[in-house]
């Protein structure tokens, strides 16, 4: 792990122009999702624990920590996409508008399409590349040329992405480089209007160049949608966000705004994950 | 040594010979059929044998060869040949000399030994004729109406029969054929009428009405017919056979008359596409033995089409259960192995499951409830077209569900996570974005299907392959695809024209001939099949992860 220098980062960081948000005491409009008590098992193995927060809207929130530590998890918990995984079980609440999202009576594809996820590696499907734009769309009923085509152009557009596609929108998606086709999953999750989008290490796969590009889109995106983005790479997460929650083994150890948590970190532990002691 | 040993080189050679004993023998095997099956159009030169046997008598043959073999003298010593000393072995010949209404064999043997003189005069022709075989021989004399005429008449004259012949065969294929279904059909509705208790006086009268004018029509055409026939029988041949005997060939019996000496390679050529063709789309002659094998090639095609269309859904609809939605646990396991084994089963067994289940029970109660008024003669009830494949279609299911169950496994979780992170329901991702990317896995277990299925003969035995259809399972006749008729297969004519046929040796080279379309047609259907796998492989081509 590459040792950081807390002042340099500080310095680069957009939050700075923000005024810090008072975490643990947010209006309930300013809160986007509310994280209780939530425990995850894999059989008898505790991946999750006891996990309590509030992710503000209309801001980047990331999660940093080593390896294992559950950060990705934790996202996944947003969109029930832990639901896919055998011998998981779940306990604790996460609330979208005051509802809890593992309740009974919730439709999960209803809720995954208010939080839309980017993943680890590009998943385009083998269609074209407006086919894959519009594809949460056609799901939803919508086949209205006129709509989708409209709708096709925006996300595009909102992912940077319209400009190198546009003559070939009818093309297989699977020409396109990695770093295209990250942004084109970006578009095809934001084409269906989510209020939350979870990236999971969205770069992790790229080269400098595509994460730049990728980090500027998600400066952009905040402006939309609530961004949750777990990283690995804590330069990545002290540009790109405005809140940081550090995780180490299942725990939620640290969370605070992004500049309080590089420059003068409350516990050792993150302390010591930042400045490089371990990870 | 050890070090040759150590560098994988053994291994290469012993793989590299592998594969080359594997392409040997297809190759060998391929060469062979075609080579057998392919003489058989060709025209072969005419022989006229000039013979003296051992007590001096004389005698001529006349025919084409067809076979030589070099057998020890020793065999031949009750011959009591006067022979060279020297000599050990003498050359046989098998001699086709056709003449069917002459002697009863088509085949004769030849001692070379015994021959004084061979030539292939120029005028010998020979007539292939709709019954009793091939005749060899001279042109004596044509006659027409009574009257003799110059033989360079014949070609018009063959001409003219077979424009009638195809009038005839219009005639009673479609016209009466159509009569003939329409007045069963009424004959039918009647009884349907009885059995239920509703035939009216009225009914009766309105039934009997359209027979009598069904029957007016038939007697029209019959008359037609009978016109046509005295037509055709009108002028007739006279042909001098080998021994000097003269035979009168009606015009109505020939089909064919060729001087093959007379012909020049582009001739021959020409005469060897036209046999092909008409081997393709004639109707078989002669017990099977003559003639084209069309209805063979049609049931075997229509049959393997309508396995395919049945087959198809069953496997992928079950692959997508056990792969998708059954539960991950030991019945599961229990049930895919049961599914493997399936395939292993004898497919004589899938046979006698497909007379007992389908034929008897499901085809008997079909009958009971829809065809009653057949009965006791069955429609369903009885070995047919749409019961071999629903039995191949069983048969080839294993195949069809392990190829999905691999394609829907190898595609990467990420597909499925990409479209449920979009808000589609699991049913909406296997739809939009299993299945198009498994299909090609799906294509492969189609194609194994096939490739097994057009080859299955035992079970066909069974349940509906017959030795001779009268009628195509597909005609114009209302409702055009007849599902409940017996069909004839290519599988099944090579082993009926092989080994059960009245004229084994002349149909040899017929069973190398259907033999070689039959591999033809599986590879036509495979290599279909396997351009669409390909173009569909194209479009959904992975990700190289």
């Amino acid at each position: 792990m590459i040792s950081i220098n807390p002042k340099a980062l500080a310095t680069g960081s957009e939050s700075m122009i923000n005024t810090p948000l008072d975490l643990h005491n947010l209006s309930p409009e300013q809160v986007a999702l509310d994280i209780n008590k939530l425990n995850l098992h894999y059989g008898k193995k505790q991946a999750l624990n006891n996990i309590t927060m509030s992710i503000p809207k209309g801001q980047v929130t990331a999660f940093i920590g080593p390896s294992g530590c559950g950060k990705s998890t934790l996202l996944r918990c947003i969109n029930r996409m832990n639901d896919l995984v055998d011998d998981c079980h779940i306990s604790g609440e996460i609330n979208l508008h005051g509802n809890n999202i593992y309740n009974k009576h919730v439709d999960v594809a209803e809720l995954r399409r208010k939080v839309g996820m980017v993943f680890q590696r590009p998943n385009p499907f083998p269609k074209t590349i407006y086919e894959n734009v519009v594809y949460g769309l056609r799901i939803m009923g919508e086949n209205n040329r006129r709509r989708l085509d409209d709708a096709a152009e925006k996300s595009l557009r909102s992912a940077a992405l319209w400009n190198e596609v546009k003559d070939r929108l009818h093309e297989s998606a699977l020409g396109l480089s990695g770093g295209q086709q990250q942004r084109l999953v970006i578009a095809r999750a934001i084409a269906i209007q989510p209020e939350v989008l979870l990236l999971d290490e969205p770069t992790s796969a790229l080269d400098p160049i595509s994460t730049l590009t990728i980090e500027e889109l998600i400066n952009d995106l905040k402006k939309q949608f609530t961004v949750v983005i777990v990283t690995h790479n804590m330069q990545q997460a002290a540009r790109v966000s405005d809140q940081t929650a550090f995780m180490y083994m299942g725990d939620l150890i640290e969370y605070s705004d992004t500049n309080t948590l590089f420059t003068t970190p409350l516990k050792k532990k993150t302390e010591d994950y930042i400045t490089g002691r371990y990870g | 040594m050890n070090k040759w040993f150590k560098s994988g080189s053994p291994w290469i050679w012993l793989s590299a010979g592998g594969v080359s004993i594997s392409l040997i023998s297809v190759l060998g095997l391929l060469w062979l059929i075609a080579s057998r099956g392919l003489s058989y159009f060709w025209p072969s030169e005419l022989y006229q044998f000039d013979l003296t046997d051992e007590q001096g008598v004389k005698s001529v043959v006349i025919g084409e060869i067809y076979d030589r073999e070099q057998i020890p003298v020793s065999q031949l010593e009750h011959l009591n040949l006067v022979l060279a000393p020297e000599q050990e072995v003498l050359e046989r010949l098998l001699i086709k000399t056709g003449n069917r209404e002459l002697v009863s064999l088509d085949f004769r043997w030849l001692l070379s030994h015994n021959i004084t003189k061979t030539q292939t005069p120029k005028d010998l022709a020979v007539v292939e004729r709709r019954t009793n075989g091939n005749f060899y021989g001279y042109i004596e004399s044509v006659v027409v109406d009574g009257q003799e005429v110059d033989s360079n008449q014949l070609t018009n004259l063959l001409e003219r029969v077979e424009q009638f012949q195809q009038k005839i065969d219009v005639l009673q294929k479609s016209d009466i054929g159509a009569i003939n279904y329409q007045l069963e059909r009424l004959r039918l509705k009647a009884r349907k009428y009885q059995l239920q208790d509703k035939l009216t006086a009225e009914r009766q009268a309105n039934i009997d009405s359209e027979v009598a004018n069904l029957n007016q029509r038939y007697a029209k055409l019959e008359q037609e017919l009978m016109g046509y026939r005295e037509e055709i029988s009108r002028d007739h041949i006279i042909m001098r056979a080998m021994d000097g005997q003269l035979v009168t060939i009606n015009f109505e019996y020939i089909l064919k008359v060729t001087y093959n000496n007379q012909l020049s390679t582009v001739d021959k050529t020409a005469l060897f596409f036209s046999q092909i063709g008409s081997f393709l789309i004639e109707d078989p002659r002669e017990a099977n033995t003559e003639g084209g094998v069309f209805p063979a090639i049609f049931g075997t095609v229509l049959m393997v089409l309508l396995m395919t269309v049945i087959v198809s859904p069953f496997g992928v609809i079950a692959a997508i259960y056990l792969h998708e939605y059954a539960g991950k646990n030991a019945f599961t396991k229990l049930l895919r192995i049961a599914v493997i084994n399936l395939a292993g089963v004898p497919s004589i067994v899938y046979g006698v499951f497909g007379l007992g289940f389908f034929v008897y029970m499901v085809g008997g109660s079909l009958d009971q409830l829809f065809y009653s008024e057949n009965l006791p003669s069955p429609t369903f009830g009885t070995p047919g077209v749409l019961w071999s494949a629903l039995t191949l279609a069983i048969l080839t299911l294993p195949v069809v569900i392990v190829s999905t169950e691999e394609g829907l496994s190898r595609i990467p979780s990420a597909m499925r996570h990409g479209s449920l992170a979009l808000g589609a329901t699991k049913a909406e991702t296997l739809w939009r974005i299993i299945l198009p990317i498994a299909s090609p896995a799906i294509m492969t277990g189609i194609i194994l299907a096939i490739a097994r299925a057009a080859g299955e003969v035992a079970p066909l035995m069974l349940v509906g392959v017959v030795k001779m259809a009268p009628n195509l399972p597909l005609d114009g006749n209302f409702p055009f695809l007849h599902l409940d008729r017996k069909f004839m297969h290519l599988g099944f004519h090579i082993y009926d024209v092989g080994f059960q046929s009245p004229n084994v040796e002349a149909a040899r080279p017929l069973v190398y001939a259907t033999a070689l379309l039959l591999v033809s047609i599986i590879v036509a259907l495979n290599m279909t099949a396997v351009s669409i796998r390909n173009k569909l492989r194209e479009r959904y081509k992975m990700l190289e992860h």
